[in-house]
């Protein structure tokens, strides 16, 4: 499978309503991450510390683990290792099934996302509920997240209106965002008081002290392992952080670079199980101890998940987060599916006008451009490059490297007023699906320089 | 340096489409005292390849570019991009190689410029300019805000020098990616366009002619009352 | 294990160049005026910060800003208006149709209107489920960003803590703000000396 997110991207651009809203409401969100971010003059200064830490902790993550699993068994959590997904997966099913859990409730994370949990647990007969609003929508649709923060941010009110009058018999009609949001509340409380065990993901856990660290606005992740006897903590491998004033560091970033909010409403910390209750952390690796070996591509572990990547982006944001075939789209899903599997995702990595705003924003200093660059070079061995781009590539080079063949072409190209192919890329398709072609000038530059013109003023 | 030699480097599609703008170039250097030579086997230098993933069909055009212009002590050029790419491949390159607007400001450090253009202009921040030039303080950046271009364009009699709301946002013109990614390129463009026209300029201008070909190209498709002219164009005006 | 000794082992063998750990000393912000910044940004968050004034008394305070509450829960020893005591109920359920929690918070961010609350009940279910809580916060423990407060924060033996910015909220439909999504509908941080 290789879908192109072009072809994806131009049906999403069809409903010019939805890009447009899709497009200024993530927009948004950018300039409250620039409204944050100004007001502490010390900004580039933590994103450098940020970059600087996270290399450090991925470059002794052996070391990072090893004390923060200690941490957490002294604390009274119990840790598993999972190499892989199905690891993830069975080790969660276990869990639930020794102790004879029907019911899971669940907050946001993209882990489980990534490892497929939620159909595997399902199809061994668990319930599996999850507690973040967008979530919960997009659950109840059957759909995927289509942003990493705001998962639902291509539904639109009405649509979550109408879903909710089926699911949870609410007001014909009624999609006020105020009402729909009550009716969530009301209906998760329920699952929350009865569901027989918690899973939460963990934004970060610190080597220090043992602690997991879980940040949300909704408070779903504190219901969620409020009432329980077991809470499940998913968490990569990449998410250890050496001590509280590393995790101060992202603490202040995080929230600011998601949503443009000083801090979440609720910075979680989760060092030991309620009394009487379990806690279980599993380690994740998934692939992610292969990206330490890859200079290339290292910097993606240093990715703390707030999409401030994605709310810049350009073409993200015109193109919505189904358009790419990665369950986490934008810039840093570029490279996390190239990552994870470039044969699979290699239609992701056109969709990037290498404008390098995603390196600016960043908060981790992640050189999610340069990466998707350096991906592009490697389309052609992997059999993934586009043909015409190849062709045009292999025909400019033709060209250019003929410096005679060039000037000719230059000179004849305004008389036989036939478009310079090479100069257009070839492709007069795509270029002319929304645009005139420039008009060649009279004369060269090298034209004139040759014929004395430029020196001789008129 | 007066005894510096200077070349002049006028990418490939300024030399076919635009070479206004390095007849521009040209003369700002000579307003300056500075006689460039313009060495006539430059085609092009391999950006729109490498961009597209196909660095290696670039190479022989690297190799090309500094057969050509190894010799001189300065090689300007009015092409943000072209310049970017080339520094970034030819590492001897960095404090020799320089955008027009970039060696004007920061080099020959001009103060005045003798010109007239009493236009309201809106100026085009190309991203190669803001994140990789630094021509001009990134949005995303908590940087105290400056701009190379609005600098220098003050400095001609009776310009009005207007910038569009999100003044730094990508075009959409990427090189290849206006061709892979059609669709979402002329949507870039065409919000960048209302963008600009909103203003109220009566220019349009910038330091990459590729993104203002590209918005052009929209312009005349939608029929968009829109005018461009490079920023050297406007910086030359009267030489 | 072996999975184990397989993720470290290919974490060491895939490490190439280390990086040393920075000094992380940055020269972070400073209000001169910690609890107005503090007051400020809370209500930026949509909460609020109220001093209480000398020799006013904290329960006829609370009283006059949640008169229709019903049931109030809190363990502090100063509260004489509880009508719950976390601490003694047999499960977390119980305090369902909690309308107003008074707890103790121990240091305050100004940065980010943030207020450290290290377990001190039962039940840490009472911070969250409440449809509207109250933080007790001496004011001279706000501090100005989260460096300094995460020098200060401490545990007690339950093991778990929580800072809170403001009330519960979702923007999840339509980028909507909806204060009150799980957890409670309205905070309120009471300032102490």
């Amino acid at each position: 499978m290789n879908a192109k997110h072009s072809e994806a991207a131009a049906r999403f651009i069809q409903n010019r309503a939805l890009e447009e809203w899709h497009n200024e409401t993530l927009f948004l969100v950018r300039k409250k991450r620039d409204s944050q971010a100004i007001t502490l003059p010390e900004w580039e200064q933590l994103r450098q510390l940020a970059s600087q830490i996270k290399m450090h902790t991925i470059t002794h993550l052996d070391k990072y683990l090893e004390q923060f699993a200690l941490r957490a068994e002294a604390n009274g959590a119990i840790v598993h290792w999972a190499k892989d997904a199905r690891e993830h997966n069975e080790i969660i099913h276990a869990l639930l099934r020794e102790r004879q859990v029907g019911k899971l409730v669940k907050s946001k994370s993209m882990l489980t996302e990534e490892c497929h949990l939620n159909p595997y647990l399902i199809s061994k007969g668990i319930e599996v509920v999850e507690s973040d609003l967008g979530e919960r929508i997009l659950q109840l649709m059957n759909k995927p997240p289509s942003h990493i923060v705001m998962p639902a941010i291509h539904i639109k009110r009405q649509e979550v209106g109408k879903l909710f009058e089926e699911k949870l018999h609410t007001e014909k009609g009624n999609s006020h965002p105020d009402y729909l949001a009550h009716a969530a509340r009301l209906h998760l409380r329920n699952e929350f008081l009865t569901a027989a065990a918690a899973l939460t993901g963990a934004n970060f856990g610190v080597a220090a002290t043992g602690d997991v660290v879980v940040c949300t606005n909704e408070g779903n992740a504190d219901m969620g392992t409020s009432f329980p006897k077991l809470h499940i903590v998913s968490m990569g491998i990449e998410k250890v952080t050496p001590d509280y004033q590393a995790l101060s560091v992202f603490i202040r970033l995080l929230a600011r670079s998601a949503t443009g909010q000083p801090a979440t409403a609720y910075t979680s910390h989760y060092r030991k199980p309620r009394k009487g209750c379990e806690m279980h952390i599993i380690l994740v690796d998934n692939g992610r101890s292969d990206i330490i070996g890859n200079p290339d591509h290292i910097q993606a572990l240093k990715c703390i998940r707030c999409a401030a990547c994605m709310n810049t982006c350009p073409v993200y944001r015109r193109s919505g987060g189904y358009s790419y075939t990665y369950f986490i789209p934008g810039p840093i899903g570029i490279n996390l599916g190239m990552l994870k599997s470039p044969g699979e995702y290699a239609g992701n990595v056109s969709a990037c006008s290498l404008c390098y705003s995603c390196n600016n924003v960043c908060p981790a200093q992640i050189d999610l451009a340069d990466q998707i660059y350096k991906w592009r070079q490697q389309l052609d061995s992997l059999g993934k490059a586009d043909r015409t781009k190849k062709l045009i590539s292999g025909g400019l080079k033709y060209i250019f490297t003929r410096p005679g063949l060039y000037n000719t072409a230059l000179r004849l190209a305004p008389i036989i007023n036939k478009s310079p192919r090479f100069l257009i890329y070839n492709n007069l398709d795509a270029w002319g699906k929304g645009r005139e072609l420039p008009a060649f000038a009279k004369e060269s530059f090298t034209q004139m320089w040759k014929k004395g013109k430029i020196k001789q003023h008129p | 340096m007066p005894h510096a030699t200077f070349g002049l480097f006028v990418p490939c599609y300024v030399n076919a489409l635009y070479p206004e703008a390095g007849v521009a170039t040209w003369r700002l250097l000579e307003y300056l005292g500075v006689d460039a030579d313009y060495p006539t086997g430059q085609t092009c230098c391999g950006q729109p390849m490498a961009n597209a993933g196909f660095e290696r069909e670039a190479v022989p055009l690297v190799k090309q570019f500094h057969s050509l212009f190894a010799r001189y002590d300065f090689i300007i050029t009015p092409s943000a991009s072209c310049a970017v790419f080339v520094k970034e491949h030819l590492e001897e390159m960095n404090g020799r190689l320089y955008e027009i607007c970039e060696y004007l400001h920061d080099v020959a450090k001009v103060e005045t410029l003798p010109g007239k253009f009493a236009h309201k202009v809106s100026i085009h921040n190309s991203c190669h300019g803001v994140r990789k030039l630094r021509l001009s303080s990134a949005s995303e950046r908590m940087e105290p805000h400056y701009s190379k271009l609005k600098k220098l364009l003050y400095m001609v009699e009776g310009i009005e020098v207007v910038e569009p709301a999100n003044a730094d946002e990508c075009c959409g013109f990427g090189g290849m990616f206006s061709i892979e990614e059609p669709a979402v390129s002329v949507c870039m463009g065409h919000d960048k366009l209302k963008n600009h026209l909103a203003t109220g300029a009566q220019y349009i201008t910038g330091a990459d002619s590729s993104c203002l070909m590209h918005l052009q190209g929209i312009a005349r498709r939608e029929k968009m009352p829109a005018r461009f002219i490079h920023i050297a164009q406007i910086l030359a005006a009267g030489l | 294990m072996s999975t184990k000794n397989d993720i470290l082992s290919n974490i060491r063998r895939h490490t190439g160049q280390t990086y040393d750990m920075p000094v992380i000393e940055p020269a972070a912000i400073q209000y001169p005026d910690a609890v107005a910044r503090f007051a400020e940004v809370i209500k930026s968050v949509g909460g609020s910060a109220i001093e209480l004034q000398e020799g006013e008394d904290i329960n006829e305070r609370i009283i006059s800003l949640y008169p229709e509450a019903a049931t109030i829960a809190s363990n502090l020893p100063g509260i004489r208006i509880a009508t719950i005591n976390p601490d003694e109920v047999e499960t977390p359920h119980q305090l369902n149709g909690t309308a107003l929690a008074v707890v103790q918070g121990e240091v305050g961010v100004a940065e980010n209107g943030c207020v450290w609350i290290p377990q001190n009940v039962k039940e840490k279910a009472v911070y969250f489920i409440a449809e509207y809580l109250i933080i007790l916060l001496d004011k001279n423990k706000i501090v100005s960003n989260m460096h300094e407060a995460y020098r200060k924060i401490r545990f007690n033996d339950n093991g778990f803590g929580v800072f809170i910015s403001g009330p519960s909220k979702t923007a999840d439909i339509e980028q909507a703000l909806v204060v009150g999504a799980h957890g409670a509908k309205g905070v309120v941080v009471l300032l102490t000396t």
